[in-house]
């Protein structure tokens, strides 16, 4: 059985690229990118008050970047920000000073296909767009006692990003080289790993 | 819901009364299921296990005596379909055609008892030293008992004195981890007066199955059962039955901490006092009146054995007083067939539960009226119909009415046909309605539905409240109670030396209380509190057959092919809606409906196979029993909510051996030599299956 799921999610991959491929027009190819080791470390915790720096990512070029203003979603700890809305209240966070917003979807990375008559969330106060907490945004916490932290399978979020361009992430680990079977005890955290297309055309909201 | 009664359990009327005289010539037999066994569980009055429609697990003093068991949840572990699990709570509990521990009510002589665990009622509290059969009434039974017995009943049913002599047994038995076990029984009848008394002592030094963790395993305990029981005969008419029973557990405790030793114990301790006066009216009518209370107290405090600071202090009191009136009448007419032939069995009695714990604000009471009745007749030859129905009253959550009916066709000497339907119901705990509990490491909160708009308020006003994802509206309707309809079809077939009953069966359950998030909080963290959701079933079969070889020599199978899903679930599986992770890529993928497993902790296949050989010539009984049970998950691993087969969390089918020899000596001495887990498996999630365990025992009968 899993030799075909794998056999599927092979296919359905490979599919999806030769499709870019064979539609070289005028819009430049959208493709699948890997951010590995994303650090984005807090302070506090465990009944101690959070804090610090949010490590921000910018979508166009596809790095981390220190930027106040060129930025599209930022972590901290479990914590993940938008660069839109309002400021939350929470301690040490950026300003936000575009208007990037993300939408929750149901399904594989290949099966969300378009931006297009999704609800748009942004951070306002008190309130991630990207909710906090087990269950409840983008990842399960499963207590005693493995006590591992996973993202939850089948969430696609799809950003606008501050730039008014479309991206679609799908989160794959919380930690340290992305390990099939995370040991929440050994290995490092919190590191995300995430995989993601993104649409360089402004304004067009196609994902496929 | 209607408030009244079937009409028709009161209009019919008639006779069938062949349970009386086969009660004395009941015999213990090794496998369940002879002939002239008489239980009572499955209808309140005395009738012949072979002759029910229901499906029914009989286990007998001898077979617990062969078998060398000293626990409940032993003995019961090897019928087959009862599984003893330990769930994510890390109690244990046991589990009838799939069906939670949660949803099984247990009796002792047919009054329930108290005290659970995360839901779990421990099998363990209770010794096996005095216990005449226990009787094991599958599917649901509300009808008769109400809230709990959904997926069965247990009901122990301790001896009582028959002769004038002063007769009883004295036992000493010793085991690996230091276990001991040590037994007094005494029974004497005189002319009215009959009493008896019973002293249990149980003891072990634990065992430790992971040493890379601190501390033990299990930790030494030391408990005590006490029973007393008086039966007083006024007249032939009117006798009287009481009895008193004590059990007292006390455990080591210990936890490490941030390089602290804390130390501390958990004691248990439970009372029960139970009072019935037996009256026959007349031939026909004869009534019961009967007085149960019962407490069971919990604590566990855990301290630093240097500084003294109390790491938890915990504390849990249940206490429960049950007066009921019930009666049965015996109709008759001249052909013993017909629908006014039969007996009327009608009940009714007053509940009042209470309990006060710690992360309750007070001590709660919950108070319950009822009132049951049950025709059981022969309309033609061949058939026998059992129909009724219970109505309880509850402070706390909708009037429930449980129907039941059953059937059972004698198509001829060897094979008959049976088959019922049945509605079951659990009350909402007093968890579920008035917890209120803050996780100090992690700062989640739970609270129980009664109390949560009321807390949810205070947290507010303290503005540790985010916001809130559920309307007033949905707080304030109720929490109904959980509910099942449970299905069984069989038959019991005779051949030859051997005897094969099969029976298919299938619980529809609804209105599962479970857990949901009902606030964010400031920290990050959420609100939880408990409502009505989960719809789920269990269907599969369970075969069990035995044959007598030789007059000496009995052997057994059983087996249990279980299904179990949450509906839901299994739906949104089937929309694609479910993803698991690529196990290369960590890509999400949609789940196949085939990587459904189903449920955690169910086992698709049980199975049993038991030899009980006597040598009577050398006064020696040698016995065997394999146990197998199939992979099963423990919880989900990869965050989708379910259990699939890409969970880690399996633990792989396994087999356990028990085996025992008796000797009697001098015609009272018995010299019992045996060991459990004989193949040695231990797994570091089964908390509590140690290795191989054997024993000595030496009982003097007198």
């Amino acid at each position: 059985m899993t030799k075909n799921i794998l056999a599927v999610a092979f296919l359905t991959l490979t599919f999806a690229s030769c499709s870019n491929d064979d539609d070289s027009t005028p819009t430049d190819p959208v493709q699948t990118e890997t951010v590995s080791n994303l650090y984005a470390p807090q302070t506090g915790g465990q009944g101690q008050p959070v804090g610090g720096e949010f490590t921000k990512f910018d979508f166009e070029t596809g790095a981390v970047t220190t930027s106040d203003t060129d930025w599209d979603v930022a972590f901290r700890g479990t914590t993940i920000a938008v660069n839109g809305g309002a400021v939350t209240g929470t301690e040490d966070e950026p300003e936000r000073n575009g208007n990037a917003a993300v939408a929750e979807v149901t399904g594989t990375l290949a099966s969300v296909t378009t931006a297009e008559d999704l609800t748009f969330n942004q951070d306002a106060d008190a309130t991630f767009a990207i909710a906090t907490g087990s269950d409840n945004g983008w990842y399960n916490y499963a207590g005693d006692p493995t006590h591992l932290i996973t993202p939850i399978p089948g969430k696609v979020f799809v950003f606008r990003t501050t730039a008014g361009n479309y991206a679609k992430v799908e989160f794959i680990s919380y930690y340290e080289d992305a390990p099939a079977e995370p040991d929440a005890f050994a290995d490092g955290t919190p590191y995300y790993t995430f995989n993601y297309v993104y649409n360089p055309n402004e304004g067009d909201t196609s994902l496929d | 819901m209607s408030q009244k009664y079937p009409t028709y359990l009161i209009l019919i009327i008639c006779q069938l009364s062949f349970a009386q005289n086969v009660m004395n010539s009941s015999q213990d037999s090794i496998l369940s299921q002879h002939l002239d066994e008489v239980i009572v569980t499955a209808t309140r009055t005395k009738r012949q296990l072979s002759s029910l429609p229901l499906p029914v697990t009989l286990v007998g003093k001898k077979q617990i005596i062969k078998s060398g068991t000293v626990r409940l949840n032993e003995i019961l572990n090897e019928q087959t379909g009862i599984v003893t699990v330990t769930d994510e709570s890390g109690f244990q509990g046991v589990q009838i055609q799939g069906i939670a521990s949660d949803y099984i009510l247990i009796l002792i002589d047919g009054v329930p008892l108290v005290g659970r665990s995360a839901g779990n009622f421990d099998l363990s509290r209770l010794t096996v030293g005095n216990i005449k059969q226990i009787e094991v009434v599958k599917g649901p039974s509300s009808s008769l008992y109400g809230s709990e017995a959904l997926g069965g009943v247990i009901n122990i049913i301790t001896e009582k004195p028959k002769t004038e002599d002063l007769n009883g047994n004295a036992s000493y038995r010793i085991g690996s981890f230091t276990q001991q076990d040590i037994n007094l029984d005494l029974k004497q009848g005189l002319e009215k007066f009959r009493y008896g008394f019973f002293a249990n002592r149980f003891s072990s030094e634990g065992y430790d199955l992971n040493e890379d963790v601190d501390g033990q395993t299990v930790n030494p305990y030391t408990n005590y059962t006490l029973n007393g029981r008086i039966y007083y005969d006024f007249n032939d008419k009117l006798t009287l039955f009481t009895s008193a029973r004590f059990y007292d557990q006390v455990q080591d405790a210990g936890f490490t901490l941030d390089t602290i030793n804390y130390e501390g114990d958990t004691k248990e301790r439970e009372w029960n006092a139970h009072a019935r006066l037996d009256h026959k009216w007349t031939p026909n009518l004869t009534m019961a009146y009967e007085l149960y209370y019962t407490n069971y107290v919990a604590t566990e405090l855990l301290a630093d054995p240097i500084s003294t600071d109390v790491l938890s202090d915990s504390d849990f009191n249940q206490k429960l007083f049950r007066p009921e009136v019930r009666g049965s009448y015996t109709f008759k007419n001249d052909n013993n067939i017909g629908y006014k032939n039969g007996t009327l069995t009608a009940g009714g009695g007053l509940q009042i539960d209470e309990l006060d714990r710690t992360y309750f604000d007070k001590t709660v009471n919950f108070t319950s009226q009822y009132l049951y009745a049950q025709y059981d007749f022969n309309p033609i030859e061949n058939l026998n119909i059992i129909a009724g129905a219970r109505f309880d009253n509850h402070s706390e959550y909708n009037n429930q009415f449980s129907p039941k009916l059953a059937l059972r066709y004698r198509l001829n000497n060897n094979l008959s046909i049976k088959g019922s339907v049945g509605y079951g119901f659990k009350a909402p705990d007093f968890r579920q309605l008035y917890f209120d509990f803050t996780n100090s490491a992690v700062g989640y909160t739970v609270l129980g539905y009664n109390v949560a708009l009321d807390k949810l308020q205070e947290l507010e006003e303290q503005e540790q409240i985010l916001n809130v994802v559920v309307s007033e509206d949905d707080l304030s309707k109720p929490l109904e109670a959980e509910s099942s309809i449970g299905y069984n079809l069989g038959a019991h077939l005779k051949h030859g030396k051997g005897i094969t009953e099969i029976n298919f069966f299938r619980n529809d359950f609804k209105n599962l209380i479970d857990t949901r998030i009902i606030a964010s909080k400031t920290n990050g963290q959420n609100v939880f509190s408990y409502m009505n959701f989960d719809e789920i079933y269990t269907t599969g079969f369970e075969i069990n057959s035995s044959y007598k070889l030789t007059n000496e020599l009995n052997l057994s199978a059983g087996y249990q092919l279980l299904y179990a899903f949450d509906k839901q679930k299994k739906q949104d599986v089937a929309d694609n809606q479910v993803f698991v992770r690529d196990a290369t890529n960590g890509q999400s993928v949609a789940l196949s409906q085939a990587d459904y497993f189903g449920l955690v902790n169910r086992s698709r296949h049980n199975a049993n196979f038991k030899v009980y050989y006597d040598i009577p010539a050398a006064s020696t009984n040698v016995n065997m029993r394999i146990l197998y049970r199939s992979k099963y998950a423990q919880y989900d691993t990869n965050g989708n909510g379910l259990i699939d087969n890409f969970d880690t969390s399996f633990i792989d089918g396994f087999v356990t051996l028990n085996a025992a020899v008796s000797k009697t000596f001098y015609s009272d001495i018995t010299l019992q030599v045996g060991a459990n887990n004989l193949l040695d498996y231990t797994d570091n999630n089964i908390p509590t299956m140690p290795g191989i365990q054997g024993y000595v025992k030496l009982n003097y009968q007198f």
